[in-house]
């Protein structure tokens, strides 16, 4: 089965940024969340698989074509939404419907008129006059009426109240209907990729710094409270990823779970009391700040 | 390297929609400026001629700002991209469609004032000058084209626009020099000299190779960033 | 169909969609034959990931609730006596939580045996609140 995306030992260079040696695919049919700080590389990332930059090295494939040679032929079947993109203010939403439908395959009216209720859209009224959240459901309307077999969605729900954001995020579990449809989606907001997304890759400055699916992070982070004195270089364990203590309590998030750890700490002199999951938003800040590979 | 003649179409067809109106109004002031040049008077000969030049010079201004810089600073031009054209349908569908956005309003003001001309007392030989001053305003046009195409800063594209189009004003002195050509303006006939032909191929070749060129040099490009 | 899943509630998703597929088993909402919801379809009905579901499904096929057959989907499992066994499977697991708090304490059986007769007697005669037990 072709990949919905695949790229191989991707660098780009940018004057003031790079991404280097990226190496990412994504089986059909699955959902993945990017999760990055701003300027962490996610929307060179996606402007990458859409064909509007080229790498300087590597390779880009994108439901079998690859770019950017391929690109008229798989942007067919892409569907492609960015934080920074506008529709033409004069314009109503009927007139970008008339174009997205002829300048591409697979329209679906009566989908379409669902989704505008759904979004509670005007069709006629020119697109100067929406709010923020009301442009952003447009442009994803457009999108989404044309059931891509790939979405790459830059910040769908970035910036949007929390009525349009649920309307985003139920539009958006339509695609899990079909095996055959994938999405990208680039997030800061964790709770959205937490609930959607079966795999989740988080960038760093340029960087992949984990990709795996959303259960094993989930499984291989901790967060446990001990009892007793942090023995010394306990943050140097590989495992932990952070020690803060208060008084005799200590806390430790611990990156890599295994069984026989609360044994190994109790040999130190920790006694663990507490072990609970940690949140994704947790684990990807602690990632961040701890500095190393999630 | 081929070009997707249906994507191109819907291009510029949708640059095309997005302008229609203002286009009319352009045309419509063209005509209410030859009505100025018909009336035969020396007053509005001059005032229906100067307004005739801004009419022209602000049409190919507005088709080249609102189709390429507004659309880079109001962002649509991500929007364009998604869809599926390449780099080199784009800049195809660019080029086409803001000749077209010029061309139509400057044919129909040129047809108009050859017909004015012609048709009313004033000297036939304004025709050749008339032309000549109508090559200029189309090389200008060229210039202006290729240089917001080729550029990313708003500032400098709009500098080619305004420079290139202020330069009439020489341009015109220049004419008034030369004696081949100021001779045969009051006359009553249409003369070709060869000055004028001559001046005529110049601008028109200069103008094609700017445009010509700066189509090879976009349409080599992979990717648009 | 659709299930009541909450962001907010502690346990994780697929913990979620395992109990609330459990409990209308338990409570006799759906037979034992009755098809699930594929995959798929509940994911989308809920607006959970496929992996959560699939973890879920997974546990609940392991737990014996539902049997999976090959290309076919998912149906409650074919057994009559399931919402009694799971119910049996509930207090078993609360009983192990129960010793296990009870070994924490240093609580011996003796102690476990005057607790639940205490707690039992306090469940037939409810003490008005506000008075001391």
């Amino acid at each position: 089965m072709t990949p919905a995306f695949s790229l191989s030992g991707i660098s780009k260079r940018y004057p003031h940024f790079a991404l280097q040696d990226i190496s990412l695919s994504l089986p059909e049919g699955q959902v993945m969340g990017l999760v990055g700080v701003n300027g962490a590389g996610k929307t060179t990332l996606l402007r990458l698989l859409t064909g509007l930059a080229a790498p300087d090295a590597g390779e880009v494939r994108v439901l079998g074509h690859r770019l950017p040679e391929g690109q008229v032929a798989a942007k067919r079947d892409i569907g492609f939404a960015s934080e920074d993109m506008r529709l033409y203010r004069t314009q109503s939403l009927r007139w970008h419907m008339d174009l997205v439908r002829r300048a591409f395959p697979g329209w679906d009216d009566d989908y379409a008129a669902n989704l505008m209720q759904r979004f509670d859209l005007r069709a006629d009224q020119p697109l100067e006059g929406f709010s923020h959240g009301q442009r952003v459901k447009a442009l994803l309307l457009l999108c989404l009426a044309r059931r891509p077999r790939l979405l790459l969605l830059d910040e769908p729900t970035t910036g949007l109240d929390p009525v349009a954001r649920i309307e985003v995020l139920e539009a958006l579990a339509d695609v899990l209907r079909d095996e055959r449809r994938s999405v990208l989606f680039s997030s800061h907001n964790t709770h959205d990729v937490e609930q959607l997304a079966d795999a989740i890759t988080f960038v760093h400055q340029g960087r992949l710094v984990a990709s795996d699916d959303r259960h094993a992070f989930v499984d291989r982070w901790r967060r446990l409270l001990c009892q007793g004195a942090p023995p010394e270089g306990l943050s140097g364990w590989p495992e932990i990823a952070s020690v803060r203590t208060s008084g005799s309590l200590v806390e430790l998030k611990v990156r890599q779970w295994r069984d026989d750890l609360p044994e190994r700490l109790a040999a130190s002199g920790l006694q663990v009391q507490r072990e609970e999951a940690m949140a994704l938003e947790d684990i990807f800040i602690t990632a961040v700040r701890s500095g190393a590979v999630a | 390297m081929k070009i997707n003649f249906p994507v191109v179409r819907l291009l510029v067809i949708k640059d095309w929609q997005l302008f229609q109106k203002q286009l009319a109004l352009y045309v419509l002031a063209g005509f209410v400026a030859l009505c100025f040049i018909g009336l035969g008077k020396p007053w509005a000969f001059y005032v229906g001629s100067l307004m005739l030049i801004i009419v022209l010079v602000a049409s190919a201004c507005f088709s080249i700002s609102t189709s390429l810089l507004v659309e880079r600073k109001d962002k649509t031009l991500a929007f364009a991209m998604s869809l599926p054209v390449s780099p080199l349908d784009f800049t195809a569908a660019k080029l086409a469609g803001n000749l077209l956005t010029f061309a139509v309003p400057f044919v129909i003001i040129l047809g108009g004032t050859v017909g004015v001309v012609l048709a009313t007392p004033l000297p036939d030989g304004l025709v050749v000058y008339s032309l000549l001053v109508f090559a200029w305003i189309a090389f200008a046009f060229a210039v202006s084209l290729a240089v917001a195409m080729s550029v990313e800063s708003e500032g400098w594209a709009t500098f080619a626009m305004i420079g290139s189009m202020v330069l009439i004003n020489p341009y015109l002195m220049a004419l008034g020099q030369v004696p081949a050509i100021q001779t045969r303006i009051a006359q009553d006939a249409i003369v070709w000299t060869p000055e004028a032909v001559g001046l005529l191929a110049v601008l028109g070749g200069l103008g094609l190779l700017v445009l010509a060129a700066t189509a090879w040099h976009h349409a080599r490009k992979p990717a648009f960033y | 169909m659709e299930l009541l899943l909450s962001a907010s509630d502690p346990r994780p998703m697929y913990q979620q969609i395992v109990d609330q597929v459990t409990a209308r088993v338990m409570a006799g909402d759906w037979v034992p034959g009755q098809a699930l919801p594929s995959i798929r379809e509940l994911a989308a009905d809920s607006g959970v990931s496929v992996i959560t579901v699939r973890r879920a499904y997974e546990e609940l096929e392991r737990a014996g609730v539902i049997a999976t057959r090959q290309g076919k989907g998912s149906v409650v499992a074919e057994r009559a006596d399931l919402p009694g066994a799971l119910m049996h499977e509930e207090l078993r697991r609360q009983i192990e939580a129960l010793l296990a708090t009870a070994a924490r304490l240093g609580l011996g059986r003796d102690d476990l045996h005057r607790l639940l007769d205490d707690a039992a007697h306090d469940a037939r005669n409810p003490t008005t609140p506000g008075s001391k037990p």
